[in-house]
């Protein structure tokens, strides 16, 4: 095999934050090699430097003959790089088809052919086996479809070396399986795969190697055949770790909330009981309605019919703020449209939800925002250089956990965590699981939205599947499987 | 495939500068008599013709997401300066409107320029700057008015092509295709709607933004030129008061086109319909003798009810977005 990509002592400074220190890492022509470290480690920006995206302070990017101190975007590009970041980058009001090609030429030298653009687009997704219309502007589709944009975008290009940053975060098992399909092929025809993920299944799935950061610094590359689950999380955390699920006490008889009926949003007559003390998994297939179904209850969207009840009371919740009021916290799925102020500090952050109780006489005490941060900062194991931080310039999965701060601290009685793990690594995976465990012993009430098999099976009391809006079934400790959950998801009984 | 159905509210909306439009016409068409005379239609056209030039210029820099207030007193700076040269100098006419342009495209990529190193919004920078064309227009002008221009020069404004057609609507409806063109077809206009969209996105897909903003720059700067020489030339005079209001009339006029407040959006052939409507008002209710003071109050609300339409819009398509998910 032959080397396509070497990184050779590659530096990157942030004020505070040793983002690269001294990385040499090399990639091989169809390989498959995967990315490892926890939140914070240098994964992403490691993927910026190659694409041009960021400048680094020192080192060398050497892609086949060429060799690069300095490297722009276009450099890059046609290098044949191409990424796929962990946050999107497609250009809302243009359409889909727009957006795979945007930067590239279709059609002539000035005027480009639209026809041509549509078709060539339509042909990837046929690859893809998905349906997506073309034409669509891209702000009209989900989350989901929008990834599959951003794939179908790098792989527009002439690509040889490809990076994916947590592609598969947001796409359901299906569409992953296709992903898979699609890279393995790329893989056969020569082009460097560089997969990122804290899904360890999928690069024992996928992968032919693993090389692992901690800290912004490499620390080793294995052959994926010849290492171990547990040799990668140790490598990763720098120390050995257990990964479990906490040990559950069962829940109180008392009710703390209850939905009859609730329709809105997408979702239909959905009924239920949330328990003291107890985690509630909703399962189903990405889509379903979950999300819909928590911002009915939080009031973020509007309900149709139906009733609320909480601690027995019938409620109506028109807005997040009675929400709250109420006791109910969500923490969205979507952190950079819902989750978090990306331009405001973390500390800022963190109290948004909880001013009223650390002001006093409306004055807001700084000793407390920090002390709260604080709090939270070493309970979610936050990486960052202060609490001062600006939230955009955080890795994703501590933006993730930024999120998790602010709804915990606004101390609620019931929780719902919509993908409360997406993109956190193993490391504060346990200590999340341990914090929802520690939350539900003091009486708090949790409901979990989880597109985690393991996840959703390890740590709830009672599992509620939904399938196209509709509750599909319900499934009790004793019953609990995966092919209990997908077959209701897929309502194929 | 999603089937594509006809949906006429969807189309009006769309295309609500059109509908106004046809609507101002219907209502002048009965209330005024000779209003769809050739002579009448071809004179409210000459006379605007110099507005939706400009507004072309704006609408590639809107449509990046940036603003612009400064367009109206550049016109009057850079006609000062042109009618001088033209007139107390004895330049060339010829020569005075290259350097009209020339000058227009410096003072716009001036404001590009400030706005890129002092990391800001042009419509920032342009807040200051107009106050100091304004300046420099009195002070140029010493706030006289300038007349005598050469017949060649009054040619482009009062001129006609087959003695029918003025000469300005000829230079408007080809600035109108070539830049629809640029717009919708090529690469470049494309690479502008994308700069509007998501700045990040576009440099990231190799598009290189600065020579982006810089050529944006140029084209505000040649049409405004443009514009103000159309405009001098019919009125056969200048003075620095002439200007300032225009960048209203415009900036409306591609609001109500359908160009979105937050750039990337828009049709210039709705800026078009949008310019042809504020034309039309204004020409309607100074017809009608309605109290300048009045039509002040009148232009800002139909400016805001632009933008308006615009976030109406906007939450209509979320709104849309949800129900297709479900
Ligand atoms: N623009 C920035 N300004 C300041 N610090 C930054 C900036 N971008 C990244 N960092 C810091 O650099 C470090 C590495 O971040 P990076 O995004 O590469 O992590 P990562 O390995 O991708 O993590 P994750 O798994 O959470 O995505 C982090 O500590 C982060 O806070
Ligand atoms: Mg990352």
């Amino acid at each position: 095999m032959s080397k396509i990509l070497e990184l050779e002592n590659i530096t990157k400074r942030y004020p505070g934050v040793l983002a690269l220190d001294d990385v040499s890492i090399s990639f091989e022509a169809g390989e498959i090699h995967a990315l490892m470290g926890e939140n914070g480690a240098g994964k992403s920006t490691l993927i910026k430097s190659v694409a041009g995206a960021i400048d680094i302070d020192n080192g060398k990017i050497i892609i086949g003959d060429k060799e690069f101190e300095h490297i722009t975007p276009s450099d890059s590009l046609h290098s044949g790089v191409a990424v796929i970041y962990q946050e999107f980058n497609l250009i809302p009001s243009m359409s889909v088809a727009e957006n795979i090609f945007m930067g590239e030429k279709i059609g002539g030298k000035f005027v480009a052919d639209f026809k041509k653009m549509h078709k060539q687009a339509a042909d990837i997704f046929a690859q893809f086996d998905v349906d997506i219309d073309t034409h669509a502007m891209v702000e009209s589709l989900s989350t989901a479809q929008m990834q599959i944009v951003e794939i179908a975008k790098a792989l527009s290009k002439n690509v040889k070396i490809l990076f994916m940053d947590e592609p598969s975060a947001t796409l359901s098992m299906t569409e992953v399986k296709y992903m898979f399909e699609i890279i393995r092929r790329l893989k056969a025809s020569g082009v460097a795969v560089i997969y990122v993920s804290h899904r360890i299944d999928e690069v024992f799935e996928v992968c032919d190697r693993v090389s692992v950061m901690r800290d912004g610094r490499y620390i080793a590359t294995k052959d994926v055949a010849k290492t171990t689950r547990k040799e990668l999380v140790s490598l990763m955390v720098g120390r050995e770790l257990v990964e479990s699920y906490p040990a559950r006490t069962p829940p109180k008889e008392q009710v703390v909330l209850e939905v009859q009926g609730l329709t809105g949003n997408g979702v239909s007559d959905i009924s239920f009981q949330l328990k003291k003390g107890e985690i509630l998994g909703l399962g189903g297939l990405v889509g379903c309605g979950r999300t819909e179904l928590a911002k009915l209850i939080y009031g973020a969207a509007a309900l149709e019919s139906g009733q609320i009840f909480v601690d027995g009371t019938p409620v109506q919740i028109k807005s997040p703020y009675e929400a709250i009021k109420l006791g109910i916290g969500l923490i969205p799925e979507d952190r950079k449209r819902e989750g978090v102020f990306v331009d405001y500090p973390l500390d800022w952050n963190v109290v948004i939800m909880c001013l009223r109780r650390i002001a006093k006489h409306g004055v807001v005490n700084q000793k407390e925002v920090n002390a709260t941060s604080d709090k939270y900062i070493s309970e979610l194991q936050i990486a960052t250089p202060s609490v001062k931080q600006i939230v955009k310039n955080l890795s994703g999965g501590n933006q993730q956990k930024v999120v998790l701060a602010r709804v915990l601290a606004a101390q609620t009685k019931i929780i719902i965590f919509d993908e409360p793990t997406r993109g956190i690594d193993v490391g504060a995976k346990q200590e999340i699981y341990r914090l929802m465990n520690a939350l539900t012993n003091e009486d708090i009430s949790i409901i979990m939205i989880s597109s985690e098999m393991e996840e959703l099976l390890g740590m709830s009391d009672r599992i509620i599947v939904l399938h196209e809006g509709t509750q599909a079934g319900e499934l009790i400790k004793k019953d609990f499987s995966q092919i209990a959950v997908l077959e209701l998801a897929s309502a194929a009984k | 495939m999603e089937k594509k159905s006809f949906n006429i509210f969807r189309v009006l909306s769309n295309n609500m500068a059109w509908v106004i439009l046809t609507l101002i016409v219907i209502f002048f068409g009965i209330f005024s008599n000779n209003f769809f005379s050739i002579r009448n239609l071809l004179n409210i056209l000459s006379q605007n013709a110099y507005l939706l030039v400009a507004a072309t210029g704006l609408t590639f820099l809107m449509m990046s997401g940036e603003m612009d207030l400064s367009v109206g007193y550049t016109m009057s700076l850079v006609g000062v300066v042109g009618a001088g040269l033209m007139v107390s100098a004895g330049l060339p006419f010829w020569l005075c409107m290259i350097i009209m342009i020339a000058l227009a495209i410096f003072i716009s990529i001036l404001n590009t320029f400030l706005a890129i190193h002092l990391k800001l919004q042009i419509l920032v920078i342009t807040i200051a700057m107009m106050t100091v064309l304004q300046g420099l227009s009195y002070i140029i002008s010493k706030s006289k008015t300038i007349t005598g221009f050469p017949i060649g020069f009054k040619f482009i404004g009062q001129g006609l092509v087959f003695n029918v057609f003025p000469i300005s609507i000829v230079i408007m409806f080809i600035v109108f295709f070539i830049m629809s063109f640029v717009l919708n077809k090529t690469y470049y206009g494309r690479y502008v709607y994308a700069l509007g969209g998501n700045k990040e996105s576009a440099r990231l897909a190799g598009i290189n933004i600065k020579k982006m903003r810089y050529s944006i720059a140029v084209i505000v700067g040649f049409f405004v030129g443009l514009a103000d020489i159309m405009l001098i030339s019919r009125l056969g005079s200048t003075q620095s008061v002439i200007g300032p209001g225009t960048e209203f009339s415009i900036i409306t006029g591609i609001f109500l086109g359908g160009v979105s407040i937050r750039g990337g959006e828009g049709k210039l052939s709705g800026v078009f319909a949008g310019i042809l409507c504020i034309a039309l008002l204004s020409n309607g209710m100074q017809l009608a003798n309605i109290n300048i003071y009045y039509q002040y109050v009148v232009r800002g609300i139909i400016m805001i009810s632009a933008i308006g339409f615009d976030v109406f819009q906007l939450n209509r398509r979320n709104a849309l977005k949800k129900i297709k998910k479900a």
